[in-house]
């Protein structure tokens, strides 16, 4: 008996297979036949095997459907029961086909995981065909370890590759071309299609319903753009269009998000306006409401021409957000058709305090952070303050020695005088210029020569000459200080100067002399 | 041999020099040798500025005197625009000086005097407080370099005259003041009358500057006016005592011994003379 945790969506009885009597089970998974009076399934597909449904046309005898395999195979019911037996086959084939392509697509997403991933890797296609071609192994080994969660074909998917968006502009790039006598021609590409199919399930159940059982492809299309529901004005005439139903359902749509309002704290523009507490305090203007009868025709068609355009928008973005959902959810517009439901989900305290805190910092603004170091711990600090100076045996200097030494400079400096004259004894500085001479005391890095063993006697001669006249000269100008007479001032800028500068030529002259011939 | 090239008219040069005037150490040096006392030092000091300041006329000068409680301006003084008065009669000197001479020197004098009366020693503090000193040259030469006229370059440079032994304590501020005197490249100059320093030789060689210890104290202004009287440039020209060698031994941190080869810790960088797996400073 077939498994009671089965999930059985719809049982159709006087079923016949095979010309046999019985009752079709459409189950979660898979659709199974039981025969009359038996109670084990002898038919039994997993929808992910059943490659298509086919119907027998309206006008025949036998209402029947077709189910076909992927490998080939078909299985065919017969619907028997006289008077519902063209409600029950409605009824199962519009169930299958909303099953259908949810199973289908786990199905050729698996093929076509495996076949891309033998394109793309050409190392894995030399492997596949070594070992399972060959059957060292069989494919299902080879293929557990490389796919890895395909039943999570949405994961993969999107792991692999980004789906491309819809286009806001699809509609517009369908451009008209007249063709000549008063018609039309619109050109319509494969992914046109997908878009429009995409961004208004609505449209893409009436295809799926319509096509190819009441109308072509062609006919349809003609139908679409024709109907109103494509134009601008969408004046619901009440026409009898396939596409009136998908007008109403887009109002009810469009009515529905507004309802709805805006959860992203961050984007909702009402918030911001004005609240009022009561006639006088704020805003004391009443909020116009925006479904007033007052409003003239013309106003009227551009409110719906505005309509028409938000709501393509919002079904665009919602197409956009949607990714791998369900047909069944696909088919109602209003469950998750915007961000706007994932909003409210997304934007409880801690998510949405996260949200602003993301908004408000940079993070290439902020302080940067420092090197982790780790702090020197010194235990002797004061060593680093002593000098590479040998600990010296302190001169002991006991207090007494102390209060002599103050009291002696003490005595001494209040008696002090400047006494430069008597600075220097000519004994004094004649030892010390020898010291500082070459080859004296302090000089012992320099050269080892007395300094009058290097010069010459004869310039030795001449530049003591030099030095005594230049002496005496100096002696005359500094005698004339201070000057107190007119003498000594004429003396002084009159022919003093005159002699201090011929006398520095001389020496100027000497020393050029002097260091050409050292140069030759 | 190059031509002497004379500074242009607009560069100034500017002479700090820093007098030790430890209260005890000169105290027992007049005990000791009664020829060469406190005072003949302040005359030959005295000497050496006037001679400075008559070389140029832009030639500048100032003196500190390095004492054990703190360091003193000796010249200028700090109400110099102020008191015009009482300059006045310490500028007409009897004997046709140079104005700016006398009154340089008298104010020295004065000073000296001052500083003189008003020691007294607190517990055990007898070291001469150099660094401090010379931390209050450096300050010195670093406002009058501010206060210049645009167009004006200041050249600069300190002599020291040493007369106490070193401080080991104050080896750490020692150091940054020569090693900020370097960046400003400002010349330290020693002049050393009694015990080597080793503070100081390390100055001079870092600052380029000339260390002497000079062998007679009481011809100390020959060996003022022969050495440290010419500037850098000058100095280039004349044969002059040769560096010494300075001793860059570093002391272990333990027993505050110079070694030549030591254990130095990676993490703190304390010198070692024996090797411990644990540095006693950083652990």
């Amino acid at each position: 008996m077939a498994s009671l945790s089965e999930e059985v969506l719809l049982v159709v009885k006087k079923v016949r297979q095979r010309k046999q009597d019985g009752t079709m089970y459409l189950m979660a998974e898979r659709i199974a036949w039981c025969p009359e009076g038996k109670d084990r399934f002898t038919v039994s597909h997993p929808y992910a095997d059943i490659r298509c449904q086919k119907i027998s046309p309206d006008g025949k005898a036998k209402i029947q459907l077709q189910l076909v395999l992927h490998t080939g195979e078909s299985t065919t019911f017969h619907f028997s029961n006289d008077s519902t037996a063209l409600k029950d086959r409605e009824a199962a084939k519009e169930l299958l086909q909303q099953l259908l392509p949810r199973f289908k697509k786990k199905a050729n997403k698996e093929l076509e995981e495996k076949n891309r991933m033998l394109q793309e890797d050409p190392v894995l296609f030399q492997m596949y065909k070594d070992l399972v071609v060959s059957k060292v192994i069989s494919a299902e080994e080879f293929w557990t370890n490389r796919l890895g969660g395909v039943n999570n074909t949405d994961s993969v998917v999107q792991n692999n590759k980004q789906e491309v968006g819809i286009s806001g502009a699809f509609l517009a790039d369908i451009r008209p071309q007249t063709d000549g006598c008063n018609g039309l021609k619109y050109n319509l590409t494969a992914d046109i299609i997908e878009s429009i199919f995409r961004t208004y399930p609505a449209v893409k159940q009436k295809y799926s319903e319509n096509v190819p059982h009441n109308l072509t492809e062609k006919e349809f299309w003609t139908c679409f753009f024709q109907s109103h529901y494509f134009h601008r004005d969408r004046i619901n005439t009440g026409t009898q269009d396939i596409f009136s139903e998908c007008a109403k359902q887009d109002e009810k749509g469009l009515k529905s998000m507004v309802i709805q309002g805006v959860k992203n704290p961050l984007v909702d523009l009402l918030s911001l306006e004005d609240k009022t507490l009561d006639e006088g305090y704020g805003n004391g203007l009443t909020r116009a409401s925006t479904s007033s009868t007052n409003k003239t025709i013309k106003d009227n068609s551009n409110a719906a021409i505005i309509k028409r355009f938000n709501h393509h928008s919002a079904m665009v973005l919602a197409a956009g957000s949607r990714r791998g959902e369900t047909a069944a959810e696909q088919a109602s517009e209003t469950s998750s058709t915007d961000g706007n439901s994932r909003d409210s989900d997304l934007f409880q305290p801690p998510v949405k305090k996260a949200k602003l805190q993301e908004a408000i910092e940079y993070e290439d603004l902020q302080r940067e952070n420092g090197q982790k170091t780790v702090a020197l711990n010194l235990k002797k600090s004061y060593r680093y303050a002593h000098g590479p100076v040998p600990l010296q045996s302190q001169q002991y200097t006991s207090s007494q020695d102390i209060i002599n030494s103050i009291s002696c400079i003490q005595h001494e400096m209040t008696n002090y005088k400047p006494n430069l004259t008597q600075v220097l004894s000519s004994a004094a500085a004649t030892s010390a210029i020898a010291a500082l001479s070459p080859g004296g005391v302090l000089m012992q890095g320099g050269s080892q020569q007395a300094i009058n063993q290097m010069v010459p006697t004869d310039i030795q001669g001449e530049l003591k000459h030099l030095y005594v006249a230049a002496g005496e000269l100096l002696r005359h100008f500094w005698s004339c200080f201070p000057v107190n007479s007119p003498f000594l001032e004429e003396k002084l800028t009159g022919h003093l100067e005159e002699m201090l500068q011929t006398a520095y030529s001389k020496l100027h002259t000497w020393q050029t002399r002097q260091m050409t011939m050292r140069k030759t | 041999m190059d031509i002497i090239h004379f500074s242009t008219e607009d560069e100034i040069n500017l002479l700090v020099i820093v007098v030790d005037v430890n209260p005890l150490w000169w105290g027992q040096q007049a005990q000791r040798e009664a020829e060469f006392t406190l005072s003949k030092c302040l005359d030959a000091v005295m000497v050496m500025g006037n001679s400075h300041m008559a070389m140029t006329r832009t030639n500048k000068l100032a003196v500190i005197a390095s004492h054990c409680q703190d360091s003193h301006f000796l010249y200028p003084m700090k109400n110099w625009g102020s008191s015009d008065g009482a300059t006045d009669d310490a500028s007409c000197s009897g004997d046709g000086k140079y104005e700016l001479l006398s009154v340089t020197n008298n104010v020295i004098a004065e000073e000296m005097r001052n500083i003189m009366l008003k020691t007294e020693i607190k517990g055990n503090s007898t070291a001469t407080l150099l660094a401090g000193s010379l931390a209050k040259a450096l300050c010195y030469i670093h406002r009058v370099s501010k206060e210049l006229a645009v167009g004006q370059e200041m050249k600069s440079r300190i002599l020291v005259v040493k007369a106490s032994e070193d401080c080991a304590l104050q080896y750490m501020n020692f150091m940054n003041v020569i090693f900020a005197a370097q960046k400003q490249n400002i010349l330290i100059d020693a002049c050393v009358l009694d015990s080597d320093s080793g503070l100081l030789q390390q100055a001079c060689d870092i600052t380029g500057g000339l260390y002497l210890k000079i062998p007679q104290k009481v011809a100390l202004a020959q060996y003022l006016l022969w050495v440290f009287l010419p500037d850098t440039e000058q100095r280039s020209q004349l044969v002059l005592p040769p560096p010494a060698h300075v001793d860059y031994r570093a002391a272990c941190f333990c027993h505050q011994n110079l070694i030549e080869i030591g254990y130095v810790c990676s993490v703190c960088l304390s010198i070692f003379c024996k090797f411990s797996p644990i540095c006693s400073t950083c652990q």
